[in-house]
């Protein structure tokens, strides 16, 4: 079953940003990851995907409904985090987890068994604004997963992650697909991704240009390949953007 | 609307915005009348030439003050809180988790209008009894039903200056910007006071909340009244709005 789809979506910024005749899906128990240099329109397309931009043209489906007339209560089954955490600097870790909770109408039961997942028991009590950077990360992936959503929209879920966190991550996403919610997620990581993605969809400019065969010797030369390529059929040059 | 409700009241409830003005709302009115009635009963001619009607040292003096403090701090604080309420979700850039939810924007937006009447009617409840409390104290006696009018003047004084500040909520929301919400504020006591001088009278929805205080009751009309709670309710009306249109551009 597909769990995200969308069918020929654009929206432009001007200056040719923006995203431009996207058409992509993620099916119930796979991990796709998007990876592009920066201003590629990966963040533009999760937002797209979440409903934070309307599409100048196009569709986009979330499990099954279109965006424009999907209830509300769908979103219930959807869990994302796009670059700042939903926590409030002024609350402590476990009130922002219970905070979002209730926005996903989720049980707050979820609360206790997040704090031990995302190993943020001995931070539980503290104010959001006095963690680490890197905690605040852990706390905001607590926060868009806790509720068990069907389908996982992470925009550089890794930034600010230790390693033994990225490990985290990655275990918590792979049980998240195994049970049958669908993954999206972008990075820059490419190691990374080609551990955890069964799919990986290469942006350049706005558009999708293609898989990217992560079982390579050399990711990161077949990335930069990939794009370099793109760019000459464009006439554009990588380093003057 | 019940965990959108819950989840603002838990914002402001922790947020030393809402205390801090809480604490200078009701605190601040009732130290300033203590030491303008300490000021007055010391025989300082200054101070009595300038507190006009608020230099009698009794209750009708007592309330005279509240009302003229009451109807610039009160747009201030009331302002305030509520650029805070709307434009702190783009400040702290936590407007991006509040799309994807089962919770609606509009339905947040509510939220936010609804707890911030809470907290007007809680202000208004706690300068009253402030009020109530520093009158026995000066030894004023036992309020006479002319003084319980007053006192609960004082109170609808709170919440009508809390429903002429709402189009803060549109500003900060439209500008997506803290400071934005805060000039607002400013603008509205600038409005307020200049078409008071101006003699604008009771038709000015900023000013005809002070005006019916101080008057007793007397110099503002009732439809003049829900005028100004009507551009209360149109300004909330229109936040709501925007907040269900909303999108979220970098």
């Amino acid at each position: 079953m597909t769990s995200l789809r969308l069918d020929r979506v654009s929206l432009g910024f001007g200056h040719g940003d923006g995203v431009h005749d996207v058409t992509m899906s993620v099916a119930a128990g796979e991990i796709v990851a998007l990876v592009g240099l920066n201003g590629a329109g990966k963040s533009t397309l999760m937002r797209l995907a979440l409903g934070m931009l309307r599409p100048a043209r196009g569709t986009v489906h979330v499990l099954g409904a279109p965006l424009a007339t999907a209830p509300a209560r769908s979103w219930a089954r959807v869990g994302a985090l796009v670059e700042v955490p939903l926590a409030y600097p002024e609350l402590t870790t476990r009130e922002n987890l219970h905070l979002a909770a209730l926005l996903h109408h989720a049980d707050p039961g979820c609360v206790d068994e997040a704090l031990d997942q995302w190993q943020l028991r001995p931070v539980a009590d503290r104010r959001f604004r006095r963690l680490s950077l890197g905690t605040r990360q852990r706390v905001g992936l607590a926060a868009a997963l806790q509720h068990r959503p069907d389908l996982v929209v992470l925009d550089e879920p890794s930034n600010a992650l230790d390693p033994a966190s990225v490990i985290l991550l990655r275990e918590h996403l792979t049980r998240r697909a195994a049970d049958g919610a669908a993954v999206l997620v972008s990075s820059h990581h490419l190691d990374e991704v080609a551990r955890t993605a069964g799919r990986t969809l290469l942006m350049n400019r706005g558009r999708l240009i293609g898989e990217l065969a992560t079982d390579g010797p050399d990711v990161e030369r077949a990335f930069f390949d990939r794009i370099h390529d793109d760019d000459r059929r464009a006439g554009v040059g990588t380093a003057a953007r | 609307m019940n965990a959108a409700l819950r989840a603002e009241a838990t914002k402001l409830r922790r947020s030393p915005v809402g205390l801090i003005a809480t604490v200078a709302l009701v605190g601040g009115t009732i130290a300033v009348l203590g030491g303008i009635t300490a000021a007055v009963a010391g025989g300082d001619p200054a101070m009595i030439a300038k507190a006009g009607p608020a230099a009698a040292l009794d209750w009708t003096g007592l309330l005279s003050g509240a009302g003229q403090v009451t109807a610039a701090a009160g747009m201030l604080g009331c302002g305030t809180v509520l650029a805070w309420l709307f434009a702190r979700e783009f400040t702290d850039g936590t407007i991006v988790g509040l799309f994807a939810l089962p919770v609606t924007r509009g339905r947040i937006a509510l939220a936010k209008l609804a707890v911030y009447a809470c907290w007007v009617a809680l202000v208004g409840v706690a300068l009253t009894s402030g009020l109530l409390a520093l009158g026995l104290a000066l030894g004023y006696g036992a309020p006479d039903r002319a003084v319980w009018a007053g006192l609960a003047r004082l109170c609808v004084l709170v919440l009508l200056t809390g429903a002429v500040t709402t189009p803060v909520a549109l500003a900060a929301t439209a500008a997506r910007s803290l400071l934005a919400g805060v000039g607002c504020t400013v603008g509205l006591v600038v409005v307020a006071q200049v078409g008071a001088l101006a003699g604008a009278g009771g038709w000015m929805p900023l000013a005809a909340p002070a005006l019916w205080a101080a008057s007793g009751g007397t110099a503002v009309t009732t439809p003049q009244l829900a005028l100004a709670v009507a551009v209360g309710a149109a300004a909330a009306a229109a936040a709501w709005w925007t907040w269900s249109r909303l999108t979220c551009r970098r």
